[in-house]
């Protein structure tokens, strides 16, 4: 592994011969009321260093007591990742200085992480039907550090402390290398936060700062029957799932380039931390990792060891609900969802699942609830950027107006007429229908509409009677015309009735 | 009036009937500081509420509401515990000009109970040192002799004591600096079992041995103020939930059957041959009292200083990483970057002893070393403890001397760290080990100066530490020598 | 265990530790440390059982947990008011570069 190779093997080599190697490292933000190791808010946007006290700003003689909430949530990602959960956890610091990270170190949890190993099943981005997985290396708990505001004006300007943020709960997710493409790291990100969301264990607001992420990725070349690897990059900075993916597809691209250029390896150069810069959708050189990164680790003598008994872990594994991949199995097998419905559906978070199966119960037909929340509902939502629970029409007004699509009440496409109605001035079912001039039509008046086609209609009928029952359909918008609130089944079938005697 | 000899009892209890008033009593300490701290230098300062907080109390006795249970008692606080509104620089330039917003739980305890801080008495910088001669706020004296130091680190809380300026005073102790300074100074001083007192606001030098405990003219008044400032606190994860016994209530029982060890790993080369003979008087006189004398061995412990110069440093390099200049301390002006303003602001606000342990512990820390350093001495830590764990099996106390050596001159051991490094060889295994012990006075050596005898018990039975102190002190007359002033 | 420091080490110590050391004070520096890594050495040699575990903190206790409950901050002028350089709103530290 890692020998030499020639300009000219490296120029030889195709897109076939190429793997892509990518580990995550996300800090996922717990939804706590407050800090982890102090009483101060969690709370986002405040004015700078109001949510600080002597704990979290390090203040000589101030000590860390842990926040069982914060366990809690952790353990419960854990359960959720599959993870080993720790029956003995401690902390420790690990030291740098920064002026953000108020005590010259950061805890942590080095060797007794609260999660051990676990994993996580994808969908093969390149093969749907198929699942991929990607191991957990483990998941511990630290604190954030505060914020910087640099000068921009690169005129030499102070920099700007604020402390609000730090002493916040992160759980860091460390994954395998086990991703191949960028694609599927985007996939990874999308489907963690997925079952973040699901757990309420955190708000997963990249805008706050509540999930960061930052990658690991080289690539394994095949090169006359040799594996190489490139020199790891880790990419900073990543601050969209969307930035993610284009930062390793970068990146991807950048290691193959430079190494059919000068033939590093792994073995020939150290490990680089890169900045993904939006502006020029590049990674710039952040700083090589040299020897100076010496955290030296060691057990915080502040705090004291936790351990967790079986009952405490089976009490949060409890309170676990469906995890997203259940919710697919269930859509799909229960409620003979296709399978992208489904997962359309779930992706869309708890609140319109729970939408859906309200709707489904109340009208009896689970199919036509998943298609009128999959197209109207979540077409709604997307345009309006709103969310199910701001979302209009509720799940019982869903309900009643599906129920009478069932009933033959209403067609599909008046049905849609009548949603449109009930948004646009807040109206209930009936009310929207008796605006439209919606009302039953009784038999004779169908039959009378449908003697008027017949009449009208001679080539038509003709095709009827000539074995083309199809043909029928040219006769159902003239009869919309004629009274919008004939329903066109009837229509169709007591035309046919008479015309075939 | 002069009450400068009366002890912590003394004073809550004639304040308690009416005999003084706090008032007479903060004045009179004031006093005594004026008049004789400029040649000792105990205190860094002296607080200016020290008078409105007695004359309120006055009134409140007056009133005839419930007083707390030191009322009157005036009693100074090492600068390295936090107070307040009341600067706090652990000893060191880095904190020169650091105001805490809040007291540390000792501090608010003793406030609480209506004792009355003085002032804030002179370290050892970050309690690094012992002999309170790596303070940036001077050298302290020794009272018995100003040639001499006081010990350290809280040699400032001893010198007080001894010299008659505050009936009683708080120091810490990470490593003996408790004991070492009250056996130099001839008071009696107690560290509690690490846990039994909190240590929430008392700066950080290595946080699994640090522990605060009092520093009096007799056991009964640590007694007295340890069962004020013990307890557990929810603000430190370290503190301990055990209950509380009634320390005073013991006291006076007999120590009849109580099994005393004499460790002979404390009787080998080095002991001054003083206090070899001061301690052996002391054990006589606790077998008249009663005890049962046993030799035992703790075959660890000559192991314990160096195992506790690798620790202490360590834990000492990552607690004051938290002085950068930044949030609380002195910084360095006129430098071009932050890399250059942390650099400086360190080496200008550290003093060189409190350099030389924040680098061995970084050293020590460092990659490639771990193992070799720590990792090892904590492995010997346990070795240690679990001497003591196998002595308490067939003792009740262990007793021995508290230093090897009476106090030492001032600038003695100035070319030869290791030499002071030393006088901590009898006081540190209890902090590596947790558990509780006392100094108390033994014996006034050829050249005038006091010795102490050590007193180590179980984890949390400070009680029979105290008992067995207070029955040694009323048959002896060690503890209420006074320094000729 | 090594018993000596070289001047390259104690650079790089001073380097992690954020303290400046002058030149001139390598060498004294370098052997002070040495003198008591030296000393310390000595914990080569005792002998421990294989099994032993360290003992990081005086107590074994375990299990110290607070509620996620909200306690006041502190008021940001008191914050810092300890600071060497803040504006009122945040601390101000010289730049990075
Ligand atoms: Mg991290
Ligand atoms: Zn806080």
């Amino acid at each position: 592994m890692n020998a030499a190779t020639t300009q000219e093997q490296r120029q030889s080599i195709s897109e076939d011969d190429v793997t892509i190697i990518i580990g995550l490292e996300v800090h996922v933000q717990l939804d706590t009321k407050s800090k982890l190791f102090c009483g101060c808010s969690t709370e986002f946007g405040a004015p700078p260093n109001t949510q600080t006290c002597v704990v979290c700003t390090g203040a000589p003689g101030s000590l860390p007591v842990i926040n069982q909430q914060a366990l809690r949530l952790s353990i419960k990602t854990g359960l959720a990742l599959n993870c080993e959960i720790a029956r003995f956890t401690k902390w420790d610091r690990k030291n740098y200085f920064y002026p953000d990270l108020p005590k010259g170190y950061q805890i942590s949890q080095f060797d007794k992480p609260i999660c051990g190993l676990g994993y996580l099943d994808l969908f093969d981005q390149r093969d749907k039907s198929k699942t991929r997985r990607v191991v957990l290396e483990r998941a511990h708990l630290e604190e954030d550090a505060g914020k910087s505001i640099h000068d921009e004006s690169k005129q030499g300007g102070n920099s700007r402390i604020d402390l609000n943020r730090t002493g916040t709960p992160l759980l860091e997710i460390v994954t395998q290398p086990d991703m191949r493409s960028a694609a599927e790291a985007r996939a990874f990100l999308n489907e963690l936060k997925l079952i973040l969301t699901y757990l309420e264990v955190s708000d997963c607001n990249m805008q706050q700062g509540n999930l960061r992420c930052d990658g690991n990725i080289n690539l394994h070349i095949r090169v006359d029957g040799q594996q190489i690897a490139t020199p790891i990059v880790e990419i900073k900075n990543m601050n969209s799932f969307r930035a993610a993916e284009r930062a390793l597809d970068y990146e991807a691209v950048r290691q193959l380039e430079l190494w059919k250029q000068n033939g590093l390896t792994i073995s020939d150069a150290p490990k680089q931390t890169r900045g993904w810069d939006a502006a020029t959708q590049t990674t710039t050189l952040q700083r090589e990792k040299e020897a100076s990164a010496d955290y030296r680790y060691f057990p915080d003598p502040d705090l004291i060891a936790v351990t967790l008994s079986e009952e405490e872990i089976d009490s949060i594994r409890s309170e676990i609900d469906r995890l997203p991949a259940q919710w697919r199995e269930e859509l799909i097998g229960q409620h003979g969802l296709k399978p992208y419905d489904a997962d359309v559906m779930v992706g869309q978070g708890r609140g319109v699942i729970d939408y859906f199966l309200n709707v489904a119960e109340g009208c009896g037909n689970s199919k036509m609830a998943a298609n009128w929340i999959g197209q109207e509902v979540l077409r709604f939502l997307n345009e309006s950027e709103a969310t199910i629970e701001s979302y209009p029409i509720t799940s019982t007004q869903m309900t009643e107006l599906l129920t009478r699509v069932v009933g033959g009440e209403l067609d599909q496409t008046r049905a849609k007429e009548v949603l449109e109605q009930m948004i646009e001035f807040q109206l209930e079912v009936q009310s929207a229908m008796d605006k439209l001039g919606i009302k039953p039509v009784d038999n004779q008046e169908i039959e009378a509409l449908c003697q008027q086609l017949i009449n009208e209609n001679p080539q038509v009928i003709e095709q009827i009677k000539g074995g083309n029952a199809k043909a029928v359909g040219a006769l159902i918008g003239k009869a919309r015309k004629l009274n919008p609130n004939a329903s066109p089944g009837l229509v169709k079938n007591t035309i046919l009735k008479m015309v075939g005697g | 009036m002069d009450f400068s000899n009366l002890t912590a009892t003394q004073c809550v209890n004639q304040f308690a009937s009416g005999e003084v008033t706090a008032t007479a009593l903060v004045q009179s300490c004031l006093h005594q500081i004026q008049q004789n701290d400029p040649s000792l230098n105990s205190f860094i300062r002296t607080s200016d509420s020290a008078l409105p907080i007695a004359q309120a109390l006055d009134i409140k006795r007056a009133a005839g509401k419930p007083l707390g249970p030191l009322a009157g008692l005036p009693i100074a606080i090492k600068d390295g515990i936090c107070t307040a509104g009341l600067k706090t620089t652990a000893g060191s330039r880095m904190l020169e000009e650091f105001v805490p917003v809040d007291d540390a739980t000792t501090v608010k305890r003793l406030v609480e109970a209506d004792a009355i801080v003085i002032g804030k008495t002179n370290m050892d910088e970050f309690a690094m040192g012992s002999s309170t001669e790596h303070s940036h706020f001077g050298i302290s004296k020794n009272p018995w002799n100003h040639q001499y130091v006081p010990g350290g680190s809280s040699g400032g809380s001893a010198s007080c004591v001894a010299a008659g300026l505050t009936p009683a005073s708080i120091g810490s102790d990470t490593g003996g600096s408790i004991r070492q300074p009250a056996s130099f100074c001839g008071v009696t001083g107690l560290k509690p079992t690490y846990g039994r007192v909190s240590r929430f606001g008392l700066i950080a030098f290595a946080s699994s041995l640090d522990q605060i405990g009092p520093m009096a003219r007799s056991a009964e008044d640590c007694a007295l103020i340890t069962s004020v400032i013990s307890g557990h606190d929810p603000k430190d994860s370290t503190s301990a939930k055990n209950d509380i016994p009634d320390f005073l209530a013991t006291l006076n029982q007999p120590l009849k059957g109580l099994r005393i060890g004499i460790c002979k790993q404390h009787f080998e080369e080095g002991l001054d041959s003083e206090i070899n003979d001061s301690v052996k008087a002391a054990i006589q006189v606790l077998k008249n009292l009663g005890a049962v004398i046993t030799e035992i061995s703790m075959p660890h412990t000559p192991y314990a200083v160096a195992a506790y110069y690798v620790i202490a440093p360590c834990e000492a390099s990552s607690n004051l990483a938290r002085f950068d200049g930044v949030r609380y301390t002195h910084r360095t002006e006129g430098v071009k970057d932050l890399a250059e303003m942390y650099c400086q602001t360190r080496a200008e606000g550290f003093g060189n002893e409190v350099k030389k342990r924040i680098m061995l512990g970084t050293y020590a820390l460092s990659s490639g070393y771990y193992d070799a350093y720590y990792l090892k001495a904590s492995k010997v830590r346990r070795m240690i403890k679990q001497d003591y764990d196998t002595a308490f099996e067939s003792v009740d106390l262990i007793l021995g001397p508290t230093t090897p050596t009476p106090a030492f001159q001032i600038g003695e051991h100035s070319q030869n760290p290791l030499a002071m490094y030393l006088a901590d060889i009898y006081t540190v295994s209890a902090n590596l080990s947790g558990v509780p012990a006392i100094s108390i006075p033994c014996g006034i050596s050829n050249r005038g100066l006091p010795i102490g005898l050590q007193l180590q018990a179980r984890s949390f039975d400070e009680a029979t530490l105290l008992q067995t102190a207070h029955q040694f002190q009323m048959e002896t007359d060690w503890h209420t020598r006074r320094p000729n002033q | 265990m090594s018993d000596s420091i070289d001047r390259e080490t104690v650079e790089q110590v001073a380097r992690l530790a954020c303290i400046d050391l002058p030149a001139s004070r390598v060498d004294e520096t370098a052997k002070q440390l040495a003198e008591i890594l030296e000393y310390v050495g000595q914990l080569e040699q005792v002998s421990l059982p294989d099994d032993v575990e360290p003992f990081f903190g005086a107590t074994e206790s375990v299990n110290a947990i607070r509620k996620d409950e909200l306690s006041p901050s502190v008021a940001r002028p008191d914050i810092l008011s300890n600071a060497p350089d803040s504006d009122g709103e945040f601390y101000q530290v010289p730049p990075v570069f």
